[in-house]
Order: C-alpha cells, then sequence, then structure tokens
C-alpha cells in the first residue's frame, strides 16, 4: 500500500472528502501509518489526546469504561476516522479504541494536523462542515427523541 | 605545646618553599614595557646584542671589498709600481703617532697575481656575503624565540591578572574584551619584544658603520649625509605623533567591536524576541564606519609621512651624485671612492628607515601595553592568591567546633545596613536552615560562609580559625557553595563533576621524558606553571575511590540518589564507545544484542525492529545506509555530502543503479514539490519531513523542466547529483512512496560489497561497517545493541523497544556501564545543550563529590518543582549527617529538619535550636527524614 492508496482511503473519509488531492497527500505523507496487533489498545479512555487515527484496514472496537465493566459501544472499520474530536477540542480521550483485529491504521498527529488547518483554509472550512453537519444530526435525533 | 612546635617547624619549611616560588608570585604590571621586557629577557637580549656586535667587523669588510676589487685588482692599484704580484689576506695595522707609529705584521699574505687578486677578492666577498647571512639568520630566529617567549610570559602573567579580578570589577569587566586583548593585542607587543633592544643596536650599527665607511671615505660626504640623517630622524617621529593617537583610538574601538559582538551573542535571545535586528546592525554599521575613518585618517597620515621619508633618502644621493659627481670630475675624490661611498649609501637607507619604523611601532607598542596594563589595574585586581603555599599544609584539618560569628555588618549599595552587629555561635557539623523571609540577609550570609563574598565587616571563626584567613587551597578543598547559577565548562559532564577535585597533579604521567623536560625548561624561563594537564590531578583517596572506574561508579550513585539516573542512562544509550579502550564492555554489549534479539524472538516482538542483514534489504533504513551497511564517519560520507562523493559515485555507476536512483530522485522531487507547494518557506513541517528545503523548491522545479524536455541522460552532472541526494535519505516503510521493488532492493543489496570494495580500496577512514559479531564505535550504544531498526510500521515500537532494551541491560548489568558512557555526553557551551535541572543537578553532585566539611547550598533547588524541591533537601540532609549544611530556604516550611534555624530580621541574626530532631550524634537522623515525608505525603 503506497501513499496513493492512502489518499484513497482518506478520501473516503467525510470530514476530507471535498479536500485538494496535494493537500490530502502532504496529509497522508505528514501521517504515519501503523500496525496493531488483535487486541493492541489505540488509546485508552482518560488518555491525553496526541492523534487522530484512519483506519485503512482492519477493524476496531470502542469501548467505554462504566461501573459494570468495559462495555462495546460500537465498531469501527474501513476508512473510518477516530480520535479527531479530542484533538480538536483538547480534550482527553472520550472512550478506548483496541483493535478486533490485526489492524493497519494512519496516525495522524495532532500537531500536525492542527498546522495544517491553520495553513489551509480549505482544510479548517472542511472540518467545520464536517462539525456542523454533525451537530445538526444530533439537534435532529434530539428533536425526533423529544417529539416521540 | 607539642603541636605548636610541630607547626613552626613547618611553617618554616613551608616559608623555604615559598621563597623559592618567589618568581610565580604575580606582580603588578611595569608600568614600561620596555622595564617588563629588560626585567624578563635581560640575558637574551644581552647574547643577541653580542652577536650582533661581533657580526659588525665583517659587515664592515664586506662594505670594503668592492672598492678594494675595483681600485686593487680591476684599476691594478696594487700593481702600480710594476710589481707583477700583491699581497693577498695581508693582515696588520699601524699604531698611532702617540704609541710610536709602529707597523705590525700579523700575516704577511699570499703573493697573487692581477687575477688571482681579482679572483681571491671576489670569493673573499661571497664569503663575507655568507658570514653575513649566518649571522643574520641566527639573530632572527634568535630574536623570534626571544618574542615568542615573552609573549608567552606576558599572555600568562595578565591571565593570571585574569583570575585576581574582584568581584567588583567583574561586573565592569566585559569577558569578550579580555579574551580579546590576551589573544589579539598582546600580539604585536610580542612580535615587537624580540626587537625591541636588538633591533636598535643592529640597525644603528649598520647606519653607524655606513656612515662612517663615508665619512671615512668623504667627510663632507659624510657630513652631507649626516645632515640629512639628522633631519629624518627629527622630523619623521614629530609627524608621527598624531598616527599614535589614532591608533590608540582604533585599539579601543576595535575591542569594542569585539565586546559588542559578543554581547550580541550572548543576549541573541533579547534581540529575536524584540525584533532589534534593525538596531542591533545599525550599531555594529556605526562602528565598523568608525574603524575605517580611523583606518583612513591613519593611511592618510602614514603615506604622506612615507612619502617624505622616501624623498629626504633619495636626497643625499642627489647630492652624492651631483656634488660627489663634481669634485670626481674636478680630481678630488677618485672614482672608486665615490663608487665605494655611494655603494656604502646604498646601505644607509633600509637600516634607518627599519629604525624609524621601530620607534614607530615601539610608540606604538607602548600605547597597547598602556592600554594592556590599564584593563588590568591594579585596582581592579584583589590580593594575590600567594599564601597557597606557605599555609596550606598546617591548616588542613577538617572544620568543626565552633563556629562563632561577631558582629557582622553588610551594607548595600545606597549605605543601608542589611545585616548589622549581628552574631552567632553554633557547634558545627551541624545542618542550618538560613531563613531570610524576603530579605537578602540569608543568601548574603551564606555567601560569606562560603567566602564568597570578601567585603563585609567583623569576623567568623571556625574553632581557633578565622574563616577569611584560610588558605584557599583549604577552602576549596573542604567548602562548596552551590549558587542560584549552576557554572558548568564545556567538556564531558565526567569533567564537570571531577572540576572540583583537580587541586594540584599528584603524579606525572607516563610520556617523552625529553620533550617533558623541554616543555618544563620552557615553564621555568617563561614563568608558567610547570604542571601539565596531562598529569594525574584527581586525588582518588580522598573521595574514597580506588580508580578512575571506581569513581565513575560514585559520580553515577550520586547522580542516581540526585534524580539524574534516568537521563545520565539516556545519554549512555545516545553516546559511543570505543571498543579498544573498553573491550570487555563491547564484548558484552555484543552479547547483549544477542540476548535482545531473542527477547524478541521469544515474545513475539520479532517485528518491532528489524535486523541489519548484510544479506537482506532493510526497509527501515535509508537507501544510503542500506547502500553502506555501515555508519559515516567523515563529513564526506554524510547526508548529502555522500551523493558528491567520488568513490561512492564511482561504486553506484559500476553497480548500475545510478539511473534508478536518479530516477527515483525525479519522482521524489515531483511529489515534493506537489505536495508541499502552498507551504510557507520556513514552515516547521518543512523542516519535519521534506527531503528538500523550502528555498531549494525552485531549483528542483527548474530541474524537472528541464528534465520534461529531454531524458535523463541529459541532465547535468550537477542536477544528477542534486537528484541522487534525495533517493539517499529515502526509507521505504516511513515515506510509503512506492518507489522500492523487490527487484530493486535485491540490486541495491548486491551493491553493498562495490561500495564497501570501492571505500576500502581507496583506503579513506570514512565509513565504518557493521558487523553482527563487533561493536560500530561510530554509531551510537543503543543503535550498537539493537543492531537494526525500530520498525515504523508498528503502533507504540519505539516505546516498547526501549522497555526491552532497558529489561535487557538490567538483567545483564550492564546499567551501570551504560551511565559511565553516560557521564561522556557533552554539556555543551555553558552547559547549555543540558536543561536547567540537569545543570543544577550537575553542579550539586560537583559540589558533593569533594565531600566537604561545609556545604553551603543558595537558591540552587531553584529548578526543581515543589516535590523535588523537598526530596532533594531531605536527600541533601541525608548526606551531610556528618558534616555541615547550610542552606538558604525561603520559609520556614523545611526548616524544621535542619539542627539549627537562623532567621534574618530588621539586620539582626537570631538562631534557635530546633525543637524537634536534637542536633546529629545525639539522635538518629531517619526521624528527620521520616516527618519530611510526612509532609510531603
Amino acid at each position: 500500500m503506497t501513499l496513493e492508496a492512502e489518499v484513497q482511503s482518506l478520501r473516503q473519509v467525510p470530514m476530507f472528502r471535498d479536500i485538494d488531492p496535494a493537500r490530502l497527500k502532504l496529509l497522508a505523507f505528514t501521517s504515519e501509518r501503523v500496525q496493531f496487533a488483535h487486541g493492541q489498545r489505540f488509546f485508552a479512555q482518560g488518555d491525553a489526546s496526541d492523534a487522530a487515527y484512519v483506519i485503512l484496514d482492519g477493524r476496531a472496537s470502542v469501548l467505554l469504561n462504566t461501573p459494570n465493566g468495559e462495555i462495546q459501544v460500537a465498531e469501527l472499520g474501513d476508512n473510518a476516522l477516530v480520535g479527531e474530536m479530542g484533538i480538536l477540542s483538547d480534550t482527553p480521550r472520550s472512550a478506548t479504541i483496541t483493535a478486533a483485529e490485526p489492524t493497519t491504521a494512519l496516525r495522524i498527529d495532532k500537531r500536525v494536523f492542527l498546522e495544517l488547518l491553520a495553513q489551509f483554509p480549505q482544510m479548517s472550512l472542511a472540518v467545520m462542515r464536517e462539525l456542523a453537519q454533525r451537530l445538526e444530526r444530533t439537534n435532529a435525533q434530539l428533536v425526533a427523541q423529544s417529539s416521540s | 605545646m607539642v603541636l605548636k612546635n610541630k607547626l613552626w617547624r613547618l611553617f618554616k619549611t613551608e616559608r623555604g618553599i615559598a621563597s623559592r616560588f618567589g618568581d610565580d608570585i604575580v606582580r603588578p604590571m611595569d608600568k614600561s614595557l620596555f622595564r617588563y621586557i629588560w626585567k624578563h629577557s635581560k640575558r637574551d637580549q644581552l647574547i643577541v646584542c653580542a652577536v650582533v656586535v661581533a657580526s659588525q667587523p665583517f659587515y664592515f669588510l664586506s662594505l670594503d671589498l668592492p672598492r678594494q676589487i675595483v681600485n686593487q685588482a680591476i684599476q691594478g692599484e696594487a700593481f702600480r709600481d710594476g710589481n707583477t704580484t700583491a699581497p693577498f689576506l695581508h693582515l696588520g695595522f699601524t699604531l698611532p703617532e702617540w704609541l710610536g707609529g709602529q707597523s705590525i705584521q700579523i700575516f704577511e699574505g699570499f703573493q697573487l697575481s692581477r687575477v688571482g687578486l681579482l679572483f681571491g677578492l671576489s670569493c673573499l666577498f661571497l664569503l663575507f656575503v655568507i658570514i653575513n647571512g649566518g649571522f643574520k639568520y641566527w639573530v632572527n630566529v634568535a630574536k623570534g624565540i626571544l618574542g615568542e617567549r615573552m609573549l608567552r610570559r606576558l599572555r600568562f602573567d595578565l591571565f593570571n591578572m585574569v583570575l585576581r579580578f574582584t568581584p567588583s570589577a567583574l561586573r565592569t569587566v566585559k569577558s569578550s574584551e579580555t579574551a580579546t586583548i590576551i589573544k589579539d593585542e598582546v600580539e604585536p607587543i610580542g612580535g615587537f619584544i624580540g626587537d625591541a633592544f636588538i633591533t636598535p643596536v643592529f640597525l644603528s650599527l649598520q647606519a653607524m658603520t655606513a656612515l662612517f665607511f663615508i665619512v671615512v671615505q668623504n667627510m663632507w660626504l659624510g657630513l652631507l649625509a649626516l645632515g640629512v640623517v639628522g633631519i629624518q630622524l627629527i622630523i619623521i617621529p614629530r609627524l608621527r605623533r598624531e598616527l599614535l593617537r589614532l591608533g590608540r583610538e582604533r585599539q579601543l574601538a576595535s575591542r569594542e567591536l569585539a565586546g559588542r559582538v559578543a554581547e550580541v551573542l550572548d543576549g541573541i535571545e533579547v534581540v529575536h524576541v524584540h525584533n532589534a535586528y534593525g538596531w542591533e546592525r545599525a550599531e555594529i554599521g556605526q562602528r565598523l564606519y568608525t574603524l575605517f575613518d580611523i583606518r583612513v585618517k591613519i593611511y592618510n597620515r602614514k603615506f604622506v609621512v612615507k612619502f617624505l621619508n622616501n624623498f629626504l633618502s633619495q636626497l643625499t644621493p642627489f647630492f652624492f651624485y651631483a656634488i660627489g659627481g663634481y669634485f670626481a670630475l674636478r680630481g678630488t675624490l677618485d672614482i672608486g671612492q665615490l663608487v665605494a661611498v655611494i655603494s656604502a649609501y646604498r646601505e644607509l637607507p633600509p637600516p634607518l628607515k627599519e629604525l624609524i619604523d621601530w620607534d614607530q611601532q615601539r610608540l606604538d607598542v607602548q600605547v597597547k601595553y598602556d592600554q594592556v596594563t590599564q584593563h588590568f589595574s591594579e585596582d581592579r585586581l584583589g590580593p594575590q592568591a600567594l599564601i597557597e603555599a606557605r599555609k596550606a599544609e598546617e591548616a588542613d584539618e577538617p572544620l568543626t567546633g565552633l563556629m562563632a560569628a561577631e558582629e557582622i555588618r553588610v551594607s548595600d549599595s545606597h549605605g543601608g545596613m542589611i545585616i548589622d552587629n549581628a552574631s552567632f555561635s553554633l557547634e558545627l557539623p551541624a545542618s542550618v536552615a538560613l531563613i531570610g523571609g524576603g530579605s537578602p540577609a540569608a543568601s548574603i550570609m551564606a555567601r560569606i560562609i562560603a567566602r564568597r563574598m570578601p567585603e563585609f565587616g567583623g569576623q567568623i571563626r571556625i574553632g581557633e580559625r578565622d574563616l577569611m584567613q584560610l588558605p584557599p587551597s583549604v577552602a576549596g578543598r573542604r567548602i562548596a557553595y552551590a549558587g542560584i547559577d549552576p557554572i558548568l565548562f564545556p567538556g564531558s559532564i565526567r569533567d564537570n563533576l571531577v572540576y572540583g577535585l583537580r587541586l594540584k597533579p599528584l603524579g606525572m604521567s607516563e610520556g617523552d621524558k625529553r620533550e617533558a623536560e623541554r616543555r618544563i625548561a620552557e615553564a621555568i624561563r617563561t614563568g608558567n606553571p610547570v604542571e601539565s594537564i596531562t598529569d594525574q590531578w584527581i586525588d582518588y583517596e580522598r573521595v574514597g575511590a580506588k580508580d578512575e572506574q571506581d569513581l565513575d561508579r560514585i559520580l553515577v550513585d550520586l547522580l542516581d540518589r540526585i534524580g539524574m539516573g534516568n537521563e545520565i542512562y539516556m545519554f549512555g544509550l545516545a553516546g559511543w564507545i570505543n571498543p579498544e579502550r573498553h573491550p570487555e564492555l563491547a564484548e558484552r554489549l555484543v552479547e547483549a544484542r544477542r540476548r535482545l534479539r531473542e527477547t524478541f524472538q521469544a515474545n513475539g516482538m520479532a517485528d518491532l525492529v528489524e535486523p541489519f542483514d548484510a544479506e537482506r534489504y532493510n526497509d527501515q533504513a535509508t537507501i544510503a545506509e542500506n547502500l553502506l551497511f555501515g555508519v559515516p564517519t567523515s563529513p564526506e560520507f554524510t547526508g548529502r555530502n555522500l551523493a558528491d562523493n567520488t568513490e561512492f559515485r564511482s561504486a553506484i555507476d559500476k553497480a548500475g543503479l545510478t539511473d534508478d536512483l536518479v530516477r527515483m530522485g525525479l519522482q521524489i522531487a515531483e511529489t515534493m514539490t506537489e505536495i508541499f507547494q502552498g507551504l510557507p518557506p520556513g514552515h516547521s513541517l518543512f523542516e519535519q519531513f521534506s527531503f528538500v528545503g523550502a528555498e531549494e523548491l525552485p531549483e528542483f522545479e527548474a530541474i524537472l523542466r528541464r528534465q520534461a524536455s529531454q531524458d535523463a541522460a541529459g541532465l547535468t552532472r550537477e542536477d544528477q547529483t542534486r537528484l541522487l541526494s534525495l533517493p539517499l535519505a529515502y526509507v521505504e516503510s516511513r515515506h510509503r512512496l512506492g518507489l522500492l521493488d523487490d527487484a530493486l532492493k535485491e540490486r541495491l543489496v548486491e551493491a553493498r560489497s562495490h561500495v564497501r570494495k570501492t571505500i576500502e580500496m581507496a583506503d579513506i577512514a570514512g565509513v565504518e561497517f557493521y558487523d553482527p559479531e563487533a561493536i560500530c564505535s561510530a554509531a551510537p550504544l543503543r543503535d550498537n545493541l539493537l543492531f537494526g531498526r525500530v520498525s515504523y510500521r508498528v503502533a507504540n515500537a519505539r516505546v516498547r523497544v526501549s522497555e526491552a532494551i532497558s529489561t535487557v541491560v538490567r538483567e545483564l548489568g550492564l546499567l551501570q556501564d551504560i551511565k559511565c558512557v553516560g557521564l561522556d555526553h557533552q554539556v555543551g557551551t555553558a552547559g547549555r545543550l543540558l536543561t536547567p535541572q540537569e545543570r543544577t543537578s550537575i553542579n550539586l553532585v560537583r559540589c558533593l563529590v569533594k565531600r566537604p566539611d561545609i556545604m553551603v547550598v543558595d537558591g540552587a533547588l531553584a529548578p526543581f518543582d515543589e516535590a523535588r524541591n523537598l526530596q532533594m533537601t531531605e536527600l541533601l540532609l541525608e548526606l551531610f549527617d556528618e558534616q555541615s549544611l547550610f542552606m538558604v530556604l525561603p520559609n520556614d516550611r523545611q526548616a524544621g529538619s535542619f539542627d539549627f534555624q537562623m532567621r534574618f530580621r530588621d539586620g539582626q541574626i537570631s538562631t534557635e535550636r530546633s525543637a524537634g530532631p536534637t542536633p546529629k550524634g545525639e539522635q538518629p537522623e531517619p526521624e528527620a527524614s521520616q516527618t519530611i515525608e510526612g509532609e510531603v505525603a
């Protein structure tokens, strides 16, 4: 798998959909491709947020600590972006992510990501658009919940 | 009584030694440069002068010979009376009338024919030329050595004075200016010293000989020449006075320039922060203009004087030709005489000119010397540390007993009293907390106890001895002071730690004995120290160490205790070892390398590290590393220079790789120009990720355009080199551009042997090749342990590998050795390569290792946070269980653990014994530390 393939994967991520191919290439180039063994942690709930990950190949589980122990709340597949909220809001990890099988991911370093956002307004806009859409969806869900 | 007698005897013998060392005592500089030179080089100056005088008869004879050749041999005066032969080498003289007028014959001479006489005299002339040359050679060498010796003495004297600058002088003295003085400004003085007495003697003798010769030939012509010379000697120096003033100005201005440049460099951060570039540029520009202006004035003046001088010199031959020619025509002067006068006169201007130059130089150098002595004027210098030799042994006993301070008075710069007639007494050893409560008094008291502040009133006694009267050698050994500003010298951590242990050489190192004798003889001649820094200076016994290794162990142990163990371990891993010096350690490291590999295999971590294998391509390493299969040891093989290296290029040419690599370079350049476009130059992402610097992007774009219009073969060699440098830094698994396939990797591996052979054939030590069974001294220790590269692909690989390394290191008992390697870590200028905490730790350990009787800590713990601060205080109390510890504390919080609390209020000192833990020796210490731990928790 080469840089080009990673750029293709990034393109599938909604947040990066509208970004210039050259910028996506820069994003991919400045990121690291890392492999996780089955069961290896990406990060743990409460850790400092230092990077976001795009899953290139494999699956990862999202786990939450509850009084009754860890429970799985979701599973992430190819081209899923995870951990981006933490690095944008500068808050600790809200969940634990572990690889559900041998998984390859693209690790986007927080500092590099923020610098790219600062440098290229087009990237910032794309991120904002995605965040706004998420908020809208949440609002819609809330409305739906309260009316039901 | 017995003791007293013994001391008296000691004192007497030491006095004897002191007087023997009398020459070492640094006296203030002589006001006059000539007195200084005469005092220290009388003997040599006189010897050289004697030789110069001895050479003069030969010089005179060589002047007389041309006349003899012309008159006697060519014109045949000697054969006038029809003689067919004339005496050659006839030696004899006639006594003056009043002694009887007899002529005395020493040697009758050989009877020679006219041609024989001509050749005889010519050969004699040649002989004298050689003799004169020989004299000149000897005199020049002797002068050079003499000057250099005096320069060495002068520089050393000045450096000695640097060590004596008083604290108040140090506030105004600029270090860079002082360095310039010792290095540059005295240089011309040194050059002059060799000429100081000899040149005037030599030159005036020459000039006088020539003049005398002219006078002998013809009185009037001689007087004429004498007159012109007189005018030259009177007028020229007068005209040069202005030059001296300008020279002085120039010296000061250039010294200040050096000082200013150093200031800007030291404070460069402030310049960056406040964007003061413009101001600083203008400042320096102005100074340079001043220098230029002074120089122009100097040139104008100098060349006017030169013109005048030349004119006057040429005036005399004008008279000779005109007047001498006239007399010759009239027949009052024979032509031979005129030729001799003129040829003698040719000898006159050069010594005259040089004499005038010498005078100029003399004044110039005297000015310089005055400026130098002003910089080191007496009021800036403290008392000499010369008691040293006398009392050292006598008073070297532990500093324990009753410490009594009486009527201590310290005032601030406005005359207010900081400490006003305060007294205290306490029994040492003890730990004392000096609690200032915001006033500077505590810190000042600490400095007084550490003898860092000599200006105070009153007296402090320890037992019978006055603290301030302790000889420096005793104080240096028994008192340690750690202030707020840890001062480190460039060098390794070890060098800095043992700095306080180097009091005097304990034994001579073994080396070339004759060379050592020569060195010592020179040192004695020039008033320099006879000790060599290659001698054995460290007193291992005093710190309780058996040898070098044992001392290392003690140092590492102290660093561990003070909390720097992990840093030292990291420094050690990043450090280098020399397998020839530590063959045993090298072997154990290779063993650890094996064990590490096994650990990786056994724990399923094999994919974390890709080992170096001579037969396989390493995906985690750069192409350059894969091709070299070793570590470059010279800059020619490092980084981008490799692409330009002839041997390397010819090897990859032979392997047929150049075209492939250039093609890769094109692809990389293409990608880089594409993805880094739009980033502003200097952006941190460039530095971190790009193969190409921002400023190089346009150049590579140009290469790409050129290449698009033709094929790769059309690229210039320069373009090729540039392109080649890109793939050399390429790591497939990190950069993921997909440029390497298995076939190419195989060819790269095959090319290794070509590269190695070519480099070895060329016989240049540029690369140290990897060998699985040996330590590579060019690679850091960590790389040697791994003997491979950590995978970029596996998540968290680096952390896990580090953990594995430290486990194996611990298992094999290598921790201590690696930390010892860490002691070699360089601290950089003023320790700038270390963090403030590390600098402080090293400063403290430097004090601790010499086991002082009294340790004074004055704000040294400031860089640490509160928790570390508490730990350190506790540690210091523990370490100084048996000795005394004075520590300045900002408040009462930790004071309870000390034996005494000394409080400073309104210029008074109150000392009270701690209520809790009683003084040492009466109650075990652990309780005190337990209370501290309680507080921490």
